[in-house]
């Protein structure tokens, strides 16, 4: 599970930044008191507007970066004093698909499982759940930078998965796919909610939430809007539509 | 875990066709290529400046002392065609700036009286010096007019040409030939090999944190169980092998140049530098190479890892190349030795090492202390990409 209690960050601003935000501040924040939990065989989706600070949120509890203040609790390990063991619980997949194009997607897997000291004999089955699952034996043997988005998208997601983590958090997993793609990482998500993992998405697409979220939470210029199950959500509905109390919410 | 990830590194480097031609390529055929150029244009330049008829404009007659005796010397000296002006001193100078001739001989009217009377007289020659070979011509065959005119007068005035000579000098030369090339070769090998090490460096070390920062994997890489120190050692070896290569590709190249093209026509020369390279010089070689070259991937990482994008790195590491060439060039100056004080200065010290290493004549406990400033360097460079990887304002676009 994850567990992340008055999460703050700041960024130190240089010239240019100040110059550019018109301020003489000299920290941004990017997270302001957020706190919130996923439980496992629980999706939880966090929403927000670009440059909300959901990627930083994702970034902090994936261990990249380390909050200014609060903590971060990952399967029970302490993910600020203990980064290396909260990062084994965690398959991260990032906003980009952080591949690498000269090698194949065999090689990338195989690269990452062993970083993850993922012994062979389960690499060996993880692979031919994970190939099978997301289509993509026709081109395991290409070089990435052969690939399309899509494919690119399903070895990035297959890289996530490898080594069979506890927490899977996505950075908006479906942006800029075709509906077929994305369909089959829509079902991935299912799946790993069924095996009991704790599943955390950013996105901003409201009905991927609708179809996949137990619970959800909105956040706005770093601060925490709203957070709460999918049903209280759709309950306490004023609008018309999801996308249009998630504006309410965030112009509040 | 750090041969795991300098493992994947290398693969992705050597599929790299870009680094691969600054690392291997380049440094391997730029010496061959180069030194065929430019000795088969010399020896173009030199063979058809040997053969060219060239045109000598007399302001007198053909039929003058002079002008006789540079007709009757052989064609082997050289070809040419005498034209006669017959005093017409203007034709002659309108000629030559319609470049219509390549030399021109002026001498005293009463030459052919001077020399019967046993009198000094003069000549000129007037030619483009920035033309190859007219210099060459004119000394050649005024020497052996010269030559043969001071042989008649010893003999007009009975004079053996012995008793002129009061001894011989002999100028001996007590340096080995080993010696002779460190000092004539010496700084100009380590030259290269700073060169390259440092181009050879350049672009793995961009493409390995700029680079991967640009295309978002640097991210996923931290997202990975691994210290981040293991990241940057497997990378870094990457960037310091690369060097490596480059630098030992160009040493490569120019050995074979050597070797194979002629470009020394002394053969013993030739033996002398073929004997150079014992496994003793190349292992002092490579342990100089080493901290020289992970001093370079010192640098570079910190620039690479704080520079957002692949064309400002390139900008501010592409010009230090200049900062590194500059104490490399102090070690080509004459007179420039190995010293305490010298050994304590980065890339000169192992210019200067190099060279004595050459010349066979190292100094053990300058060797060392050369060794040792160049691992405290680098070390003080690994350091500092340490602390610059480890800033999360660093490390991620």
């Amino acid at each position: 599970m994850i567990k992340i209690e008055n999460l703050f960050k700041e960024f130190p601003l240089n010239k240019e930044q100040k110059k550019e935000r018109n301020t003489s501040d000299k920290f941004a924040s990017a997270a302001e008191d957020v706190s919130f939990n996923c439980n496992p065989g629980e999706v939880f989706s966090l929403l927000g507007p670009n440059g909300a600070g959901k990627t930083t949120i994702l970034r902090m509890l994936s261990t990249v970066i380390q909050p200014s203040s609060g903590s971060i609790e990952i399967c029970g390990i302490d993910a600020i004093k203990y980064p290396r063991e909260a990062r084994k619980k965690i398959g991260f997949l990032t906003g980009s698909t952080g591949l690498y194009a000269r090698l194949s997607a065999h090689e990338i897997i195989d690269y990452f499982a062993s970083l993850y000291n993922v012994p062979q004999a389960l690499l060996k089955e993880r692979k031919s759940y994970l190939f099978d699952l997301l289509g993509m034996n026709d081109f395991a043997n290409k070089r990435i930078g052969k690939l399309s988005t899509g494919m690119k998208q399903k070895v990035s997601i297959c890289r996530t998965m490898i080594h069979d983590p506890d927490v899977v958090i996505f950075d908006e997993p479906t942006s800029g796919l075709d509906v077929i793609t994305a369909e089959s990482i829509i079902q991935l998500i299912r799946d790993c909610r069924d095996q009991n993992k704790t599943v955390l998405f950013s996105s901003h697409i409201m009905g991927e939430v609708d179809l996949l979220c137990d619970r959800l939470a909105i956040i706005h210029q770093g601060k925490l809007k709203h957070h709460g199950t999918m049903e209280d959500f759709r309950a306490q509905m004023t609008g018309k539509s999801l996308t249009g109390e998630f504006i309410n919410i965030v112009q509040s | 875990m750090i041969f795991k990830i300098f493992k994947k590194e290398l693969k992705d480097t050597v599929r790299d066709r870009r680094t691969m031609l600054m690392m291997l390529v380049i440094p391997l055929l730029l010496f061959p290529v180069l030194i065929n150029i430019v000795l088969g244009v010399s020896t173009s330049y030199a063979d058809s400046a040997e053969s060219k008829v060239l045109k000598i404009g007399v302001i007198g007659d053909t039929s003058d002392y002079l002008v006789q005796k540079l007709a009757q010397i052989p064609e082997s000296f050289g070809p040419k065609k005498i034209i006669a002006y017959y005093g017409d001193s203007l034709k002659l100078q309108n000629d030559q700036k319609d470049e219509k001739l390549d030399l021109i001989l002026w001498y005293d009217s009463r030459l052919e009286t001077q020399l019967e009377a046993q009198e000094k007289s003069w000549i000129i020659w007037a030619f483009d010096k920035t033309n190859l070979g007219y210099a060459d011509r004119a000394k050649s065959y005024t020497q052996i007019i010269e030559t043969t005119e001071r042989f008649k007068r010893y003999e007009a005035l009975n004079i053996d040409e012995q008793k002129l000579i009061p001894f011989d000098v002999i100028y001996e030369n007590t340096a080995s030939d080993q010696q002779m090339l460190g000092e004539l070769a010496g700084g100009f090998l380590p030259y290269i090999f700073i060169a390259f090490g440092f181009m050879g460096c350049m672009y793995p070390a961009i493409d390995l944190f700029t680079g991967e920062k640009e295309r978002g994997t640097i991210e996923t890489l931290l997202t990975t169980p691994v210290h981040r120190w293991k990241i940057l050692v497997g990378k870094m070896l990457v960037v310091v092998l690369s060097g490596l290569m480059a630098s030992f590709s160009a040493l490569i190249g120019l050995f074979f140049s050597i070797q194979f093209l002629d470009m020394i026509p002394d053969p013993t020369l030739v033996s002398v530098i073929t004997g150079m390279l014992t496994p003793s010089f190349i292992v002092k070689l490579f342990f100089l190479l080493l901290p020289l070259t992970v001093f370079f991937a010192g640098i570079m990482v910190p620039i690479s890892v704080y520079t957002k994008t692949f064309k400002e790195a390139q900008s501010i590491i592409a010009p230090m190349n200049i900062l590194v060439i500059l104490p490399a060039m102090i070690g080509l100056f004459p007179g420039v030795e190995l010293n305490i004080a010298t050994a304590c200065v980065p890339i000169l010290n192992i210019v200067l090492t190099t060279k004595s290493l050459i010349a066979g004549n190292i100094d053990y406990f300058l060797l060392t202390i050369t060794f040792l400033i160049m691992l405290i360097m680098a070390g003080t460079a690994v350091f500092i990409s340490f602390r610059q990887f480890g800033k999360e304002t660093n490390i991620l676009n």
